[in-house]
């Protein structure tokens, strides 16, 4: 029992630590988080000005389209935010550190779970900064209160897990901070192929069929709801399950990648 | 080009990108009071304003490149043989021009592949290849100003989030006569603006001289301004080098 709970505690002591190295190098590194908070920021402005009169048709559910893309700019942020583990990782892995971590007695799901919860740390300071432009500057409303300010928190943070797995995974094959272009890639273009910045019911063609099934619209939905009126089970459940299933998906696949970093 | 795939690859997929999803997503947005082309498809609507996206994102690879040649020395050994100094200027403005031609036949040759419509035929397209290329290059003049200013090429990449902010807020993606308060405002003067709505008459409309000269009037305008600053550049480091 008592080795048991040492291991526990020593996994849980080393997962710390990889956090609080991430957020070290937040610290000392400011320059490395101004994108993060500025683009999510600028989308927020740009496509609630740009798109200001799509909400007149059928299907947004509201009157001011910045409280249709706040969720959409919230979870922009949260996306570029996985890739903050993935990028130490990747630099970690070029200057020749990451071989002295595989070489330390470290569980590498331990490992995982540390940066992860880098990205999850990081995922929290440009959400928070588009919801304070949102409601401060742009005139956004919740009527779903309190609860739809923790569905906006939940969705970030499952978001920056699930595409931090992934970006993990894709640094893995590639072990060079070059592979982060392909992340983003895939991460642009599957928030793209989504309802982000318009209702299933306003799709038309095949974008219509890809969005609905993108796993991705249901976390946005979960995301969005509050913003548009109560906070609702049914809108929930689906988001959680998507949401739970993308991460344990992501995980195993960055886990399955991990051993690749030897070959 | 043909050696380094990956650094034009990306300019090309985000428009492309783009385009797809928005003609789908935004479709009925055509419906709306007061927009301004109400028979034609979004596809039409972006068509220009894709094609200038494209060529703009691609428009930093020759700053970026001389940022290079600046960075790994190339440019001193440049500068210590016989050659030309107005032609390391030239021939990057050259590329820059060449490269945006490039880009804008594939994308336009892309779209029509996929269904957009040229009103004005062939003339349009020439003249909407020709305005971006012209773009590319008065756009690169500012990007290779700061190449030759910092010679970092990690400082050229910063600006493009620049381009970017640019684009969107234009008429770009939405017309701005449906943008609200302040925001359409700055799309209403933003040099862009006016450059996609004159491009946007022509491949809408059908070609008329008075919209391709008032383009590529404003464009001109853009590159003697970049091109100026760019000389002002390569003096002071001619002067540094000497």
């Amino acid at each position: 029992m008592t080795n048991s709970y040492t291991v526990k505690g020593h996994s849980f002591l080393v997962g710390q630590a990889f956090v609080g190295r991430g957020l070290m190098r937040m610290r000392r590194l400011p320059s490395l988080m101004l994108p993060t908070i500025v683009m999510p920021i600028f989308f927020v402005v740009a496509f609630s000005g740009s798109f200001a009169s799509v909400v007149a048709l059928e299907g947004y559910g509201t009157d001011k389209a910045v409280n249709w893309m706040t969720a959409w700019a919230v979870l922009q942020g949260a996306a570029f935010s996985g890739l903050g583990g993935g990028g130490l990782t990747a630099t970690d892995i070029e200057n020749g550190f990451f071989d002295r971590l595989r070489t330390a007695p470290i569980n590498p799901s331990v490992l995982l779970t540390g940066l992860v919860g880098y990205s999850i740390c990081r995922a929290v300071i440009p959400t928070t900064a588009v919801l304070i432009v949102s409601f401060c500057f742009l005139g956004a409303e919740m009527p779903g209160g309190g609860l739809g300010f923790i569905m906006v928190y939940i969705s970030a943070i499952g978001m920056a897990a699930f595409m931090s797995f992934f970006v993990l995974g894709i640094v893995f094959i590639f072990k060079s901070i070059k592979s982060l272009a392909i992340a983003q890639i895939v991460m642009f273009s599957t928030m793209f192929l989504s309802v982000g910045q318009a209702p299933l019911e306003a799709i038309e063609g095949w974008l219509n069929g890809v969005a609905e099934v993108n796993p991705i619209s249901h976390v946005i939905r979960m995301c969005r709801q509050g913003f548009l009126g109560e906070v609702t089970w049914q809108q929930t459940q689906p988001g959680l399950i998507a949401m739970l299933c993308l991460i344990a998906g992501t995980a195993i696949w960055a886990r399955i990648c991990y051993r690749k970093v030897d070959i | 080009m043909v050696r380094q795939p990956q650094s034009w690859a990306p300019s090309l997929f985000f428009p492309l990108l783009l385009a797809a999803v928005y003609s789908s997503q935004f479709s009925k947005a055509v419906n709306l009071p007061d927009f301004p082309y109400p028979d034609i498809s979004f596809l039409d609507f972006i068509l220009p304003a894709c094609v200038i996206q494209g060529v703009l994102f691609g428009s930093t690879n020759s700053a970026t490149d001389l940022a290079g040649d600046i960075e790994n020395s190339f440019m001193d050994r440049l500068l210590s043989s016989p050659v030309s100094r107005p032609s390391i200027l030239v021939a990057r403005l050259a590329s820059a021009f060449v490269y945006g031609l490039f880009q804008a036949t594939i994308l336009i040759t892309i779209f029509y592949i996929f269904g957009a419509d040229l009103a004005g035929g062939v003339p349009s397209a020439l003249a909407l290849m020709f305005i971006t290329s012209l773009l590319s290059m008065a756009v690169g003049s500012f990007l290779i100003a700061v190449a030759l200013r910092t010679g970092s090429q990690e400082v050229v990449n910063s600006l493009f989030p620049l381009i970017f902010v640019f684009i969107f807020i234009s008429s770009a993606f939405f017309p701005v006569e449906l943008m609200e308060g302040w925001y359409g405002a700055i799309a209403k003067w933003n040099p862009l603006t006016w450059v996609i709505d004159w491009t946007r008459g022509l491949t809408v409309e059908g070609f008329s001289w008075a919209n391709f000269i008032k383009a590529v009037g404003i464009v001109t305008a853009i590159a003697v301004i970049g091109v100026t600053i760019a000389i002002g550049q390569l003096k002071k480091r001619l002067a540094a080098a000497s």
